[in-house]
């Protein structure tokens, strides 16, 4: 029997005033940790997936949707370009290296990304188990991706047409064979089913009679990517090619080029050259998510904003809470002071009360923010191949406690001034 | 163990009330009585230290109560004072057996189940103790508000009308349990009562 077990017992007497002042509280708590967590989350996944990348070349169009599409993978492509054509700018002498990356399918959601070795050496992939691709149709599975399909060595899947799981039309005659499982990386690569641009030709090749029955119903950026011209796709089933010195590559085309500068000279003027002369258009990924951002970042902050005025709300239904729970036990605060106990005590016994409400107010919040991000990452992920990890409490999950714990204290002075003036006498002797 | 001189208590103003002087050694008890509003419950309120004087002295077992500041006033009474109310108070989030544990608690740091096993056996609150403080019935409350005056055993123990909701049998109880625990701690009783059931077992009284 002390102090904290009767401001404990104190709290729960009441059940349905305490979930009415702490409402409010959770509220804001779940909805400052969710935000946080999201934006933190996404802008550091953001970053981590654009770092090795300097400038997208690929179609012209939105330069956002190039970046959102080839960098992050979560737009559909802008078109396609010519593989000749982008090879000429790998020649460029600001230009450090340049991966060309081909998509346009998917396996239940996942995309197959057809690309060269440099690109998972770029995010510091590396196999977890099996080997590399070697040949068209062999694929090395991201880790996330893995895990959601349940792929292992070994294990054959078929690509369909498209980006999201939704469309239909599948390559039957060319499945493709796991030989190589990645260790997570925390990148794009975790969603992604990877193996060469071959892979990609020959595939469409293939399918390209029975893509043309489906091209009104398609975009027409997407149907690019099924005129994939194939003069010499036998060539290509067994064996790598070197299709940047390829003579005949003339038709093949990629979706987009990966490149990063030598110098920083390339950023001044790469984009601006290739814009002006050719057909294809280059967008910097830092500047147009930093644009993007800005304009998320505004709506984070407003929601932000909210959260922290509901919080002081929120501080303010403490106070409230608090003065009316010292107003109807004055008796009972009386009776404590004939038991001996001072003021500084009884100030003490309420500033517990205050502290425990604002504690179990901000750790119910904080679960609700988890389980909110548990949400979103569920529906993000299905969306935008993306997960969220739901982590322990960060640092700046525990200065907001801390700020919300001295507001509580200071409702809790507020609160308590009547303490001070209490005469037991004439209280106790009220009915 | 009680000893007062010139003792005086004004209301804002109009009110005044001249007490006569009381002088009480250990294990005296001492009966108040007197009409309604002659000021009896002051009285108490002032000898139990919780309503301050306007002039005049207290000694509690030798200490000038009138002396000390509200922290020590606190201290003293905590450890050595027992108030039982007209109206009872008690802690409403705390069970019956909570209750008197706290009184043991503060500021002596007693905890002895022992005690306040027997307590509530004497005074039929046996069956009582995990009950909520307001599932009590009013003579059950009166006799826990009379456990929370003795339970710490205070040098003296002021009551205001302790039998007022209690019948033959359990008012028998409660003066026995007064006087026993009175000659165990060597303590005072201070009682106010128009009780005859009470006032009969005491010769020691002051007419207010």
């Amino acid at each position: 029997m002390n102090l904290v077990y009767l401001a404990y017992r104190n709290m729960i007497s009441k059940p349905l005033n305490l979930v009415l002042s702490l409402l409010l509280l959770v509220l804001s708590v779940s909805l400052v940790t969710f935000i946080l967590q999201l934006s933190q989350q996404l802008n550091g996944q953001i970053d981590k997936n654009i770092g090795p990348v300097d400038m997208v070349v690929g179609a012209k169009g939105s330069p956002l949707q190039l970046v959102l599409s080839s960098v992050l993978h979560i737009d559909v492509p802008t078109g396609n370009i010519k593989l000749e054509e982008a090879n000429s700018i790998k020649k460029h002498p600001f230009v450090g290296s340049a991966i060309p990356v081909s998509y346009g399918d998917n396996y239940k959601g996942y995309r197959i990304l057809g690309t060269e070795r440099a690109y998972l050496d770029s995010y510091n992939a590396v196999l977890g188990e099996g080997r590399y691709y070697e040949k068209s149709f062999e694929a090395v599975v991201g880790s996330n991706a893995a895990k959601k399909l349940g792929l292992e060595l070994g294990d054959t899947f078929i690509s369909s047409h498209g980006l999201v799981a939704a469309n239909a039309e599948a390559h039957e005659d060319h499945p493709y064979t796991v030989v190589g499982l990645l260790e997570p990386t925390g990148t794009i690569i975790d969603q992604l089913l990877v193996c060469n641009l071959e892979s990609i030709w020959d595939a469409h090749a293939h399918g390209e009679e029975e893509d043309d029955q489906e091209e009104d119903d398609r975009e027409a950026q997407d149907n690019e990517e099924h005129h994939h011209e194939a003069h010499d796709h036998e060539a290509h089933d067994e064996e790598e090619h070197q299709h940047e010195e390829d003579g005949h590559d003339a038709e093949l085309e990629i979706t987009s080029l990966l490149v990063t500068f030598k110098s920083p000279l390339g950023l001044v003027q790469l984009p601006r050259f290739i814009n002006e002369n050719t057909n294809m258009q280059a967008a910097l990924p830092g500047f147009e998510l930093q644009r993007l951002m800005g304009l998320l970042g505004s709506g984070l902050k407003t929601i932000n904003g909210i959260a922290m005025a509901i919080l002081l709300v929120s501080g303010f239904s403490i106070f409230i809470s608090l003065l009316k729970t010292i107003r109807e036990r004055r008796q009972e605060l009386a009776l404590l002071r004939t038991y001996g106990l001072g003021t500084g005590k009884l100030l003490r016994l309420v500033l517990f009360e205050g502290l425990f409400l604002a504690f179990f107010g901000f750790l119910f919040g904080w679960l609700l923010g988890r389980l909110a991000l548990v949400v979103a990452s569920r529906y993000i992920e299905t969306g935008y191949g993306y997960v969220l990890q739901i982590k322990g409490p960060d640092l700046m999950e525990f200065v907001f406690l801390g700020v919300t714990l001295v507001i509580a204290i200071v409702a809790v002075l507020l609160a308590s001034t009547s303490i001070f003036k209490l005469n037991i006498s004439k209280t106790l002797a009220d009915e | 163990m009680i000893k007062t001189a010139g003792l005086n208590f004004a209301y804002s103003g109009e009110q005044s009330f001249d007490f006569p002087d009381i002088d009480l050694v250990p294990g005296e008890h001492l009966l108040i009585l007197g009409p309604s509003g002659v000021g009896k419950t002051t009285l108490l309120h002032l000898l139990s230290g919780i309503l301050p004087a306007s002039s005049g002295k207290i000694f509690i077992d030798d200490v000038e109560i009138t002396a000390l500041d509200r922290k020590a006033l606190d201290r003293f009474r905590g450890a050595q004072v027992g108030l039982i109310f007209q109206q009872y108070h008690f802690i409403k989030s705390l069970n019956v057996d909570e209750n008197l544990q706290l009184r043991q608690r503060f500021p002596k740091k007693m905890k002895d189940n022992e005690r306040r096993y027997r307590l509530a056996e004497r005074l039929g609150l046996s069956k009582q103790l995990k009950k909520k403080v307001t599932q009590l019935s009013q003579g059950q409350q009166q006799r826990l508000a009379i456990a929370q005056g003795v339970i710490h055993q205070p040098k003296v123990v002021f009551a205001d009308e302790p039998t007022s909701n209690l019948d033959n049998s359990n008012c028998d109880k409660v003066v026995q349990l007064l006087k026993d625990e009175a000659e165990i701690s060597k303590s005072s009783l201070v009682i106010i009562t128009h009780d005859q059931r009470v006032s009969q077992h005491f010769s020691n009284r002051i007419t207010l």
